[in-house]
């Protein structure tokens, strides 16, 4: 007892410190004292109705807010919940931080509407707190109110003193959304001078981005990873973008430090992984997707770059069972049927290919590629005609590549279409000098020299094709070792073969950011050089071109004409002699 | 037996053994609520754990010796906070006991209870204060007071408030006010905050056994230092936003430092001479544990992350978890010079880290809920563990085990793993051969077929259009929609169909609903249903009973036609399928 006398009297000098001791110096703790007693037997003080000058005890609103806000950081959301609904009923609705609680688990539940009234009715509690609006600001911007959402943001930045990264951040967030760009990009600024979080980094560099201006979101990524060296996300942004802009060296740095930080980082994996196999490193890359397939295997570009990989090992098997899987996962996929369509035609599956290539063209009816594959389907399944308006739909859709019009000139001197082959050969000659110098780079040796062939047959100068045969890329080089081994195979396999060829067409699309690899999957394409047999065939049926969505289906509907039609093999001889077999070359090339 | 019977069934860890498990010690705590301190000076180190009870009742204070429970104290309030300290230097040098609860801390000396300590009071609004002390002279009604409370509530908010005058904006009506007004008006109005959080910073030497100061964060967003042997308040520092965890280090006399996190996921700095938290750093998600080692913070957040952060809040590195984390807790492992870092994860395992690298993995029965490293009993480097479902796990750490850092086996792992390609049959080989040789003739083949397949579908949609046998009407006029439905198991069924108007404007009149059946199988209670005028949109429901008067236990059709007026023409047609009548089943 003694020991207790000596607290109060320190108590007044605790006043010293700068503490306001307004009524705790004397009443409270004398009070303590005449209660010890009745503390030390059980403390049944509280409960029990004390002596006449006790005040009865007032349990403070807020006391249970620190067990509430525990259990809501630890994600127990059920046991918070029931904790919330007792200290509601107990206080009729007034707790604000059970409302404000409840508030941020009914948005985790996904539940705005109902998370935006508790915010609304936190802010009548207590109009002061700023917290309050930014929470009913971004319950209205999760609602899609981006207006709204901003009005709020301004109101709470008016009551702010001092600047708020998350308020910044999130008000440059809504004015993208409202597609005011220079305020957007305003606000995501003074953001990150406030505070460098990743996130601010990454909003910033795709509001540039939509703006399409690729150099200043890479210049961003490039100040975020100054910041966030070991942030695997940014890293695998900005390779994506140097893969976008041709860096390729640049955008493989940035993938393996992505892939060194994080192994697992399945976006990293496919786009490095299509990178290698763009250089034939398909055991590597398939060594990559391993790691990938662990985490997501129901992912269809994934399968499909699986698919690629075998297909250039000429396991062509593997390849098409990788392919329908991806064609599963994803049957309205085109690229994938495009591929599908290409394998089939290597193994000589004309049926097949046509069905995947026609299911391709109705997905993506301006892509001149398939409608030159699909012409190839179609020569092999002795439907001259629709091959012919195939080509021809082919040549008007796809304005650069040079090894359409081969193609085509070699099919039309199979089919005795001279004039016509030799207006083709020229329009090849035409496209390939424009390839040369838009690229610097040249064709591949295969198109060139079956290009050259063909010319000295039509009696048409191919000088134009054999000079730059010295400047043939390294990778290209690469290839002739393996493509002499297959034509050899292709020779017994198919003694009538065409050859399908792959050069990289000149301006890829704009690769989609979230699909890197897709992207790599959808260059390729085959250019075929048909070589013997020709069929023909007699009966033209209608082949209906304008129509968006009914390519296939007319194709597909024209052949019941003349499903009698003996096929008529000509002139084998001559041309097969010329045209070495490399059917399977595609397949070396589908990555470029 | 218990023992064996855990250990088979999860596995014995390599590193830990299994002290003691107890699933049903119905334990309620957090890591902040436990304590391991050897209370009685006999060497013995005893687990101290604050239960929280039911979350309402039956709170106590339990101390655990060896793996017995030895003593019991009923705690009122829920405990925010247990820590043990030493308040003085008496011999021998037992540590006291502070529980921190409500606006109290109690303080027991042998267990037994010793002192009680009250917030101090927070300053009250002037004009609450006048209004109450007027209503208290009863110069002001209890409807002017309520009003004056509720106009100063808008201005100043809930939390501006004494926890009297919320209480009285409470009650619901004018009857109640009274009596409450009645009840509180003669006693001194105050203003109570609530301990959040508590820790304990030594005074003046570094020794285990010194004197040290308590360390409380407050509902008011405040932190206070405490003296040890007078509790006074030594030091109250203000802060931004309510603090959640602390981590304290140094002396009070020399220098300190305190790392606070707040509910506004920020993290603020104390130190000696300040009065108000230095930011450090900003946290994106809220923080879930806080740890300091020598020179850097680990703060483990809810969206799955463990960043560090130095003393100057410069991000050292960032990690994302696999799932949720719900504790932390520092190993201290002095034998082997370590200190690593325990996360007790949403996934039923503690998952413990050097640095940023996993080195161990404990997997348990249950969601870990709260857990403390220290010397209990005898044994210097114990895990104690209490689960969500209340129970007690004591992990020893061998003392072979070792925390060596492994080189990251994912990617080598990930390779081991042969990718799971479908394989093809020799049925595969073999149609692709014969896909080969024959394609021509399975194209056209393939084509004709499916020429044919689309001719007989448009010749059946044109014959279908034709007799208006068609659940959905075509027609411009009479825009109608109609789905039927068969209720009940038989011999008796109720048909309920439903007709919608599918235009925007004009409402359909005179219709009218025909049921058409075998009369040898069913009988149809109103064949014949006069429709009311359509209006568009209205789901219109028409049901009749059926019953089926064959006793050969089959099932027919029905067929629902709606006509217009005296067409003869039927404007839909619905063919519905019976079930079997329930009675011929079981007969």
């Amino acid at each position: 007892m003694n020991q207790h006398c000596h607290p109060m009297c320190m108590c007044l000098e605790g006043g010293r410190l700068g503490f306001k001791l307004v009524d705790h110096k004397d009443p409270l703790q004398v009070e303590d004292e005449q209660q010890w007693p009745r503390w030390l037997y059980g403390y049944s003080f509280t409960r029990a109705p004390g002596p006449k000058s006790k005040a009865p005890e007032l349990q403070t609103v807020e006391r249970r807010n620190w067990l509430i806000h525990l259990h809501y950081v630890r994600k127990e959301f059920d046991h918070c919940k029931q904790l919330i609904r007792e200290q509601l009923e107990e206080t009729r609705g007034m707790c604000e931080y059970a409302n404000y609680v409840q508030g941020l688990i009914l948005r985790q539940e996904g539940k705005i509407q109902e998370s935006f009234e508790l915010f609304q009715l936190c802010n009548i509690l207590n109009p002061s707190s700023i917290e309050n609006i930014k929470q009913m600001a971004r319950a209205l911007f999760l609602l899609g109110r981006h207006k709204l959402a901003v009005e709020a943001y301004l109101q709470a930045e008016d009551k702010l003193n001092k600047p708020d990264w998350e308020l910044h951040h999130n008000l440059g967030v809504c004015y993208m959304h409202l597609k005011e760009y220079e305020d957007a990009r305003e606000h995501l600024m003074f953001a990150l001078e406030v505070n460098k979080h990743h996130q601010t980094f990454a909003m910033l560099a795709r509001l540039y981005l939509l703006d399409n201006d690729i150099p200043s979101a890479i210049n961003t990524y490039r100040a975020a990873i100054e910041y966030f060296p070991e942030n695997g996300d940014l890293h695998t942004a900005l390779g994506l973008l140097y893969m976008q802009t041709g860096k390729h060296q640049q955008a493989f740095e940035h993938l393996g430090t992505t892939l060194t930080f994080d192994a697992n980082n399945t976006r990293a994996i496919l786009a490095a992984g299509s990178m290698m196999q763009s250089h034939q490193d398909f055991d590597v890359a398939l060594a990559k997707y391993r790691v990938a397939a662990q985490s997501i295997p129901e992912s269809p570009p994934l399968w499909n770059n699986i698919a690629m990989c075998f297909f250039g090992k000429k396991k062509y098997v593997a390849a098409i069972s990788c392919l329908k899987r991806a064609n599963y996962l994803a049957p309205f996929d085109w690229k994938i049927l495009y591929n599908l369509g290409l394998v089939h035609l290597t193994m000589q599956q004309y049926t097949s290919a046509f069905h995947f290539l026609s299911a391709a063209v109705n997905l993506r009816p301006t892509k001149g590629h398939i409608f030159m594959l699909l012409a190839i389907a179609l020569t092999y399944l002795d439907d001259e005609e629709n091959a012919r308006q195939a080509y021809e739909q082919a040549i008007s859709l796809e304005v650069r590549d040079p090894s359409v019009c081969l193609n085509y000139a070699i099919f039309l001197y199979n089919h005795d279409d001279k004039e016509g082959a030799v207006r083709m050969i020229n329009e090849f000659e035409v496209r390939m000098v424009k390839f040369r110098q838009s690229t610097g780079a040249d064709l591949d040796t295969e198109v060139i020299e079956n290009g050259a062939k063909l010319a000295s047959l039509l009696g048409v100068d191919g000088s134009a094709f054999c000079k730059k045969t010295s400047r043939t890329r390294l990778d290209a080089q690469d290839e002739t070792a393996p493509q002499e081994k297959v034509s050899t195979t292709q020779d017994t396999l198919q003694p009538m073969g065409e050859s399908l060829h792959h050069s990289p067409p000149p301006a890829p699309e704009t690769p989609d950011e979230l699909d890197p690899p897709e992207e790599a999957t959808g260059r390729d394409t085959a250019v075929l050089v048909p070589r013997t047999h020709n069929p023909e065939l007699h009966k033209p049926p209608t082949f209906v071109s304008e129509g968006d969505d009914s390519h296939g289906e007319h194709l597909a509907s024209a052949h019941l004409q003349f499903q009698e039609e003996e096929p008529h093999v000509s002139n084998q001889g001559d041309a097969g002699e010329e045209n070495s077999v490399n059917h399977k070359q595609n397949s070396d090339e589908s990555f470029e | 037996m218990e023992k064996n019977l855990f250990n088979t069934k999860m596995g014995e860890n390599d590193r830990w053994l299994t002290a003691h498990h107890d699933p049903l010690a119905t334990l309620y705590t957090f890591s902040s609520c436990m304590a391991l301190a050897d209370l009685h000076g006999d060497g013995e180190s005893k687990l101290i754990i604050a239960d929280l009870g039911t979350g309402a009742y039956n709170m106590k204070l339990k101390v655990y010796r060896g793996t017995s429970l030895m003593s019991e104290n009923t705690l009122i309030d829920l405990p925010t906070g247990v820590i043990t300290f030493h308040m003085d230097t008496t011999e021998p040098r037992v540590p006291a006991v502070a529980v921190a609860s409500g606006s109290y801390i109690y303080i027991y000396k042998n267990l037994r209870p010793y002192f009680k300590f009250t917030l101090p009071t927070l300053e009250v609004n002037p004009t609450e204060f006048d209004a109450w002390s007027q209503a208290r002279d009863e110069l002001l009604d209890v409807s002017m007071l309520y009003e004056i409370l509720d106009s100063l509530r808008q201005e100043v908010g809930e939390c501006g408030l004494t926890t009297r005058s919320q209480r009285f904006l409470m009650c619901p009506d004018h009857g109640s006010q009274a009596t409450f007004l009645d009840q509180h008006k003669g006693f001194l109005l105050k203003r109570q905050t609530v301990v959040t959080c508590f820790s304990t910073m030594k005074k003046s030497h570094a020794e285990d056994d010194a004197i040290s100061c308590l360390v409380l964060g407050t509902e008011s967003a405040n932190i206070f230092i405490l003296d040890p042997e007078a509790f006074t308040i030594l030091n109250s520092m203000s802060l931004p936003s309510v603090p959640v965890f602390l981590s304290v280090s140094g002396l009070y006399d020399v220098e300190y430092r305190i790392i606070v996190a707040c509910r506004n996921g920020q993290i603020y700095t104390l130190k000696r001479g300040t009065k108000i938290g230095r930011p450090t750093a900003e946290l994106t998600s809220q923080p879930v544990g806080l740890l300091r080692r020598d020179k850097s913070i680990i703060v483990a957040t809810m969206d799955q992350n463990l960043h560090s952060f130095n003393n100057k809040g410069k991000r050292l590195w960032s990690l994302k978890l696999p799932t949720p984390v719900t504790c932390m807790e520092t190993l201290e492992i002095r034998t082997l010079g370590l200190t690593l870092t325990a996360l007790g994860m949403a996934d039923h395992r503690v998952m413990i880290y050097r640095d940023k690298h996993l080195v161990d993995t404990i997997h348990t029965e249950d969601k870990i809920s709260a857990m403390k490293f220290g010397r209990f009993g005898r044994e210097d480097n114990t895990l104690v563990l209490v689960m969500k479902g209340g129970g007690l796990l004591v992990k020893i750490l061998k003392r072979t085990a070792r925390f060596e850092i492994e080189e990251t086996q994912g990617p080598s792992q990930a390779l081991a793993v042969k990718l799971n390609i479908p394989k093809k049959t020799k049925l595969f080989v073999d149609q692709t051969m014969r896909e080969r040789e024959n394609s021509v003739l399975m194209h056209r083949v393939f084509q004709h077929d499916l020429y044919r397949l689309r001719l007989n579908t448009a010749r059946a949609y044109v014959q279908a259009l034709e007799t208006s046998s068609n659940p959905v009407s075509l027609s411009q006029t009479e825009p109608l929609k109609l789905s039927a439905q068969v209720l009940g198991l038989g011999p008796t069924f109720k048909l309920r169909v439903e007709l919608q108007n599918t235009s925007s404007v004009s409402p359909s009149l005179q219709l009218a609903v025909i049921f058409h059946c075998d009369d040898r199988v069913y009988n149809v209670d109103k064949s014949y249903i006069q429709i009311p005028m359509l209006v568009p949109g209205i789901i219109h429901v028409a049901e009749t009973l059926i019953t089926c008067i064959s006793e050969l236990g089959i099932s027919d059709t029905v067929r629902v036609f709606v006509v217009k007026g005296k067409a003869s023409r039927p404007l839909l047609t619905a063919v519905i399928n019976m079930p079997v009548a329930e009675v011929f089943m079981g007969s």
